[in-house]
């Protein structure tokens, strides 16, 4: 971009904040919210920001006339921080939004009507990319990265600005969520839970009065969290939510719930079609999904290896650990079935040499003792119906549904 | 009145509430291959220095950073301080002390009759020596009037560390008071690393040799029978895990790209195991802290036991979970799963109990209900499951 005239840099920035200032008198949201618009980098505001660094002496400008004085507070460290953006110094325009930010919420609260929660939602979400970036360069400059948590906190801030009696409380649940991506993306999750409480328990939230494409983000991180925990009838419950209200349009971010989806509703004994995976390329689940079908062990443990990377950074890695023992019980029903075939009325006697015999065909080696163990867990559990008759060292099944379904409860623990 | 009460009563009268047991020092440091720690909850360091006394910057120091103590619930005050530091280019301090407590500590205590039993010079409560009196652990420290005299350097720091360990060898004390005083002088060792802000390899060595301290605590502690034990225990177990919690930071913060500490599989090994259990949310603890562990040392052989036992304790597979802490944990690995083993043995007697009570009840197919405590003892003979040997 060719350096401007300094007549040119100042109509610039004059248009700048008559724009500014001219939102704010008409209430129009959209024109508000495009000028700190940063991560945009829409060329118009880089333009603008080629002239305040040409220019230099923008604070004379906002002074010239009361028409941007009155907004000073707003405008100066917003012209500061549209200055560094440009010249790549993002910590130093970390700093000077969120002194903006501040500005702004103070000016927000005075306005009676959510007439500008559309900025709001915009600021929130600058803060956030602002502060990531602002993080990288700090690391990669040898000091510690602090500017997220701050973030974190600012948005704390805006969470109890909104959350009142008023219109502007609609916006609590999509700071909620820059939230949650905060928490996440720092490992802090633990901090999730006094948001989730507001916004689960206080009076003054309705949650079906929340825009559907915040409860739909809303359900995916609380979600996750109950993954996390391993609480999956919950989890089901809120991925599901998630899944259903979620723009069919919007693929990617299916997938991303998907990806959780699909180890909860394993969990549950509820198995999904290739021809789904295929769509969403969540084909690291291809094999994990076979296993569970034909009670193949080794191919699970191959299956957890092969991705094991991308399993434990996703978080899902013990739950799908946890698939084991629903393996075993294919296994075993198999072994079953075809006894049933050769011998109908003994068939519901396991000898438990034949099953380490099935197993060592796996390539699993375990002994007596050990198979005998994991019986003892599957009745426990009760994903076999029978008992163990420990001096014969046999299975005997139950002769009605001796492998009982999980039916979509999560296996006893 | 003794240490351990001194203790005691410190940690009642401090302001916040200490829930945590995972809080870390912070330190920063000169790489940063990942963002450092989670949690900023009370931890037992402290708060930020405005001091730069001493200009020098030496080898062993990272430039211009302090651990940062804060608690969630003071957020927006916090916030200012970022604010403030940011702009700021402090210093830390360095450490001039030679002796393994500050003379002025040492001359206050004798006053006051504050010796512990190793230090007093001939069993003479009012004297003690350089060679015997260690410095405190001392909660309440605001770093705005710390002298650098008060503080040790690296070197003495080693030394005292040293001298503390090898107290463990000492007959001439029960366990309990061995463990005390070096629990609390260790403590202060940590404090004058993080005041100092040392965060290179030899602080890594010392918080290794730390964990170690109190992983064997963890174990011997089980067999000592004074009424202040289960304390000990809780307060040991807490101090482990903010140690070893810091000592990764430590690590994350000296990686180059694919180097890792030869002990560093080891150590992180422990934090597996010492999450076995599935409750009070340790299972989200444990998924997201995977998360930030490198892939070299995920499988690494101290790693792959560790998740090994985890998935064989938590699927039930008692047998094999046996079977393989016998065979390959290390000393240390099993002192933290031993309380988990002596768990396992009582469930399996149970389990094969309640095969055999089944049994003679005319083979009614039933599922086996584990958690029925109306069974009497089979008459049959129960198979026992002998631990084999373990070498230390």
């Amino acid at each position: 971009m060719a350096y401007p005239s300094m007549g040119e840099a100042h109509r610039r920035i004059t248009d700048y904040l008559n724009n500014f200032s001219d939102a704010v008198s008409y209430q129009d949201v959209a024109s508000l919210a495009q000028l700190f618009s940063f991560s945009s980098n829409s060329p118009p505001l880089l333009s603008v920001a080629d002239a305040l660094n040409f220019f230099q002496d923008a604070n004379r400008l906002i002074k010239q006339s009361e028409k941007f004085s009155q907004y000073g507070e707003i405008l100066a460290p917003l012209f500061r921080s549209l200055q560094s953006y440009r010249t790549g110094n993002l910590v130093d325009a970390y700093h000077a939004f969120e002194k903006f930010a501040n500005a702004f919420i103070q000016e927000f609260r005075n306005w009676e009507s959510a007439w500008a929660l559309e900025a709001l939602y915009v600021i929130a979400y600058e803060i956030r990319v602002l502060a990531e970036r602002a993080d990288r360069e700090l690391a990669s400059n040898g000091k510690s990265p602090e500017k997220l948590k701050g973030a974190g906190s600012f948005l704390m801030k805006v969470f109890g600005v909104l959350a009142g009696k008023g219109p502007k409380r609609v916006g609590a649940l999509y700071v909620t969520c820059q939230l949650f991506k905060i928490y996440f993306k720092l490992g802090t999750v633990h901090l999730c839970r006094s948001v989730i409480r507001s916004i689960e328990t206080a009076r003054i939230f309705d949650f079906e009065e929340f825009p559907r494409r915040d409860k739909v983000t809303y359900m995916y991180y609380t979600g996750r969290l109950e993954v996390f925990n391993e609480n999956f009838p919950a989890a089901d419950h809120k991925l599901s939510y998630a899944l259903t209200h979620c723009n069919p349009l919007r693929e990617a971010n299916i997938r991303m719930i998907l990806k959780y989806l699909i180890p909860v509703k394993l969990s549950l004994g509820i198995l999904p079609e290739t021809s789904l995976l295929e769509k969403y390329n969540l084909l690291e689940y291809n094999n994990v999904v076979q296993a569970l079908k034909r009670g193949d062990l080794r191919l699970l443990r191959h299956a957890l290896q092969e991705h094991e990377d991308q399993f434990l950074r996703s978080g899902v890695y013990l739950v799908l650990e946890k698939l084991e023992l629903q393996v075993y019980q294919r296994l075993v029903k198999k072994i079953y079935f075809i006894q049933k075939q050769k011998d109908p009325s003994k068939a519901h006697q396991l000898k438990l040499e034949v099953i380490v015999k099935a197993l060592k065909w796996l390539e699993m080696d375990m002994d007596l003792d050990e198979v005998e163990c994991i019986m003892t867990i599957l009745i426990y559990k009760n994903l076999v119906k029978g008992y163990f008759a420990h001096k014969s060292k046999v299975v005997v099944l139950s002769k009605q549904d001796p492998f009982p379904k999980l039916n979509g409860k999560p296996v006893n623990s | 009145m003794d240490d351990s009460t001194r203790r005691r009563q410190q940690r009642r009268n401090q302001p916040s509430s200490s829930t945590s047991s995972t809080a870390p020092t912070r330190f920063r440091s000169q790489k940063f291959s990942t963002n450092p720690t989670k949690t900023t909850q009370s931890s037992n360091f402290i708060p930020r220095s405005n001091t730069t006394t001493g200009t020098t910057r030496d080898s062993t120091r990272n430039p211009a950073h302090i651990p940062n103590w804060k608690s969630e619930a003071n957020a927006a005050t916090n916030k200012h301080e970022e604010e403030t530091e940011a702009r700021e280019d402090v210093g830390s301090i360095i450490g001039t002390c030679p002796f393994m407590c500050p003379e002025g500590e040492r001359a206050q205590r004798e006053r006051l009759r504050d010796l512990a039993v190793f230090e007093r010079l001939n069993g003479d409560p009012r004297k003690t020596s350089p060679a015997l009196a260690v410095k405190k652990f001392c909660r309440t420290i605001s770093l705005k009037y710390v002298q650098s005299s008060d503080v040790r350097p690296l070197a003495v720091l080693e030394n005292t560390l040293n001298y503390l360990l090898n107290l463990l060898d000492s007959s001439e004390h029960p366990f309990e008071v061995i463990h005390d005083f070096i629990f609390d002088r260790t403590r202060s060792i940590r404090q004058d690393l993080s005041m100092q802000n040392i965060v290179n390899e030899r602080a890594i060595h010392m918080y290794e040799k730390m964990v170690k301290f109190h992983v064997v605590s963890h174990q011997r502690l089980r067999s000592c029978s004074s009424s202040s034990i289960s304390s000990l225990q809780y307060l040991n177990l807490e101090q482990l895990t903010k140690t070893l919690t810091s000592l990764y930071i430590m690590y994350e913060a000296n990686h180059d790209n694919n180097s890792v500490y030869e002990n560093e599989a080891q150590f992180r090994s422990f934090y597996v195991l010492l999450h076995l259990d599935s409750k009070n949310q340790q299972t989200e603890l444990l998924s997201l802290w995977f998360r930030r562990v490198p892939s070299l040392i995920m499988k690494a052989k101290e790693m792959c036991f560790a998740r090994q036992v985890l998935r064989l304790y938590r699927m039930g597979n008692y047998k094999r979970f046996l079977y393989t802490v016998s065979s390959e944990a290390s000393y240390l690995q099993y002192c933290i799963i031993e309380p988990y083993v002596n768990e396992e043995l009582d469930v399996e007697s149970l389990c094969h109990s309640c095969g055999l009570e089944t049994l003679t009840d005319n083979g009614e197919n039933k599922s086996l209900p584990m958690k029925q405590t109306t069974f009497s003892f089979p008459k049959g003979s129960l198979q026992s499951y002998k631990l084999i040997g373990l070498q230390q």
